[in-house]
């Protein structure tokens, strides 16, 4: 489970960062806790929007990709301290990420009351509707005198105190599950992926028929498309259209991207479609995908997309036999998402992995020998007497697959083998 | 005539809340000085190990130690008050203490119809926190509704009912500073309590 820790103090020193801290160590068997700064975010105002400022899309787009957030509080003049009261301004401004995200308050403060005033301020102020979030309720974790409570290698010294702790943080690992399945969108169904692409997202370039041999060309003409010695900046470094395409042409893997409108925009053109593992021309980019499948191969794809948008799976292997003993050609799709988790769609990656296999032995001095045991010939690959199949799940540029059973979508990782048993 | 610092509770450029404020000034002129105070330019507070508040909350410390009375007038953001005015008021209660004992009237103005009302409660709990120690004008509340329609081009209030209520709240204030002048018995007391608050951390 992943959780942002958010400690509202800019202080150089902080007991509540250093509470933050403790749980993500002492706990990180129970939650990938991920302790966020918020020194850099700047003091709210209404008249100036920084709402873009690296500070604070950082920590957005954080709390957008986390299940759930702790924040700990400390206690100024019986309520939160300005600096994570403007944060949550600048998160309930212009932009919400955290609506329908559930938060478990913590807080440590010098006295008796261990933000316990801090605590009950910032419960009304995560609820109220520019924020939208959804607080667990009950549990209270007060840290008083929080001077005293820490050995030296920054631990909790009281065991009791420890133990509540855990048993809090198990109430809100469960409290996080629940309210993210009521958050939960209703899923339409793999019946609603759209191969025709009628939709669009951001980067759909509009105007150009999709189907067109030279869409490339002539959306590159519309979108002024960057070539050649033009620099493109990347994560992490800067090529040019140039180095990229001696990069990517490079790789001994056939790669497609085929966007989350289900468009097939780009694939690395090294190869003759009578050389390639999956066969594609260069007149096919920019097709939707529906152009480059056979018709009965369509519910099998619209599956396979539909587990990756909705991340059931992140990654969807499919073996692909029939080119003979010597290849074992392997289909990986990837589910592509950007910095806030959304998806981007499918990076497919095709290659043979036998040579792969074979350096491995010869270099380890190992051979291949059948498991006894194994209730799948799909090792081997060597299954002659089954029907030679091409399945191809995204690319399909195989007019004689077979039709496919539909893969099962709730047990993602045994689809692979699926293909085996036509 | 008393003397009043008015601290707009906002950074704001174009704020509804100094609208009011401004107004307040131009119209109880001949009742009560009023000195309006900007809260913007002030530092994150963060707590700094060498207890110095910065030369802009010291001035504004000093013009509230001088003064009869305070009035703030708060936005609401989030149902309570802005992070602005908290940071101001987290200032103002390191190793100072301007608002000890000092009376204080709350104004509140926002876009929507309830005027701050759950901004003003905040406002006057941390008022009211043993660093800060205030004395609030008790059981009285001006909430201006629709504030970005509340004023007309010579920035005069334009609902006279509304006005009628500020008007007798002033004037309930300028007896409330009155009467609290007397209770002032534990004044020395409470400062140094204040001051004896040590927050820094070691
Ligand atoms: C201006 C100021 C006001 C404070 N007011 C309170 C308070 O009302 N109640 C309280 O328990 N602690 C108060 N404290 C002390 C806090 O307990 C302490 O600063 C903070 O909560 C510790 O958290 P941190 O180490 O994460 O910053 C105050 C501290 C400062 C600087
Ligand atoms: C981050 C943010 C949160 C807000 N939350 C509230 C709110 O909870 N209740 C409300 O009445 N108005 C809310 N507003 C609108 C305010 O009424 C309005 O911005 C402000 O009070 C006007 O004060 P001013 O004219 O002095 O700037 C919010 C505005 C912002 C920017």
């Amino acid at each position: 489970m992943k959780l942002v820790g958010i400690a509202g103090s800019v202080a150089d020193k902080s007991y509540n960062r250093l509470l933050l801290k403790y749980i993500a160590r002492e706990f990180k068997d129970v939650v990938d806790l991920d302790v966020l700064d918020i020194n850099d975010v700047p003091l709210f105002n209404q008249s100036d929007d920084q709402t873009d400022s690296p500070a604070v899309q950082a920590i957005s787009n954080k709390i957008l990709a986390a299940d759930g957030v702790i924040i700990a509080t400390p206690e100024h003049n019986h309520t939160i301290t300005a600096s994570l009261k403007s944060l949550i301004e600048w998160l309930s401004f212009n932009i919400h990420p955290m609506s329908g995200k559930p938060v478990m308050i913590v807080g440590a403060s010098y006295y008796d009351q261990g933000s316990s005033r801090a605590q009950l301020n910032l419960r009304q102020i995560l609820e109220s509707p520019g924020v939208d979030a959804i607080v667990m309720p009950g549990n209270e974790f007060l840290l008083a005198n929080v001077k005293t409570v820490f050995d030296e290698n920054d631990n909790l010294k009281d065991d009791r105190t420890v133990s509540f702790l855990k048993e809090t943080l198990g109430k809100f690992t469960k409290f996080v599950k629940v309210i993210n399945k009521m958050n939960e969108k209703e899923d339409p169904g793999w019946q609603s992926e759209d191969l025709e692409s009628h939709g669009k997202v951001e980067t759909t370039v509009e105007g150009v028929d999709m189907h067109a041999a030279d869409w490339v060309e002539k959306a590159a003409e519309k979108t002024n498309a960057a070539e050649g010695d033009d620099y493109v900046k990347l994560d992490r470094g800067l090529l040019t259209v140039n180095q990229l395409n001696y990069f990517l042409n490079s790789m001994p893997i056939e790669l497609t991207y085929a966007d989350a409108n289900n468009q097939f925009i780009y694939y690395n053109h090294f190869l003759e479609a009578k050389d390639m593992l999956a066969a594609r021309t260069p007149g096919q980019a920019g097709n939707p995908m529906a152009d480059c499948h056979p018709k009965r191969a369509i519910p099998h794809v619209q599956q396979v997309i539909h587990m990756l948008r909705t991340g059931q799976t992140d990654m969807f292997r499919l073996p692909v036999p029939g080119m003979g003993p010597d290849k074992y050609v392997m289909h990986y799709y990837k589910a592509m998402h950007d910095a806030k988790g959304e998806y981007k769609g499918i990076n497919e990656l095709v290659l043979d992995i036998m040579p792969i296999v074979q350096y491995y032995l010869k270099h380890t001095g190992q051979m291949l020998v059948k498991d006894p045991d194994a209730d799948t010939d799909a090792v081997s690959g060597a299954s002659t007497n089954t029907k030679p199949e091409k399945t191809d799940a995204v690319s399909g540029a195989s007019a004689d697959t077979e039709p496919e059973k539909p893969a099962e979508p709730e047990k993602p990782d045994e689809v692979s083998g699926a293909s085996a048993n036509s | 005539m008393h003397k009043f610092v008015a601290i707009v509770g906002t950074n704001s450029d174009n704020s509804t809340n100094r609208k009011l404020l401004q107004f307040m000034q131009k119209h109880f002129a001949d009742q009560a000085t009023i000195e309006l105070v900007e809260i913007k330019g002030l530092p994150m507070f963060n707590k700094p190990e060498d207890k110095q508040i910065p030369a802009q909350a010291q001035a504004m410390a000093k013009q509230i130690d001088q003064a009869d009375g305070v009035i703030i007038s708060t936005p609401e953001y989030d149902h309570s008050a802005p992070a602005a005015l908290m940071n101001a008021l987290e200032w103002l209660s390191y190793y100072v203490n301007p608002f000890a004992d000092k009376p204080v009237m709350i104004t509140g103005a926002s876009y929507g119809s309830l005027g701050t009302s759950r901004a003003q409660e905040h406002l006057r709990q941390i008022l009211d926190s043993p660093e800060l120690r205030a004395r609030i004008m008790p059981s009285s509340e001006f909430f201006l509704g629709h504030s970005l329609q509340a004023f007309d081009d010579d920035g005069n209030l334009v609902d006279q009912t509304k006005l009628a209520k500020l008007e007798g709240l002033f004037a309930d204030f300028q007896t409330f500073v009155d009467i609290t002048k007397q209770l002032n018995h534990a004044n020395a007391a409470n400062k140094q309590e204040i001051h004896d608050i040590d927050w820094a951390n070691r």
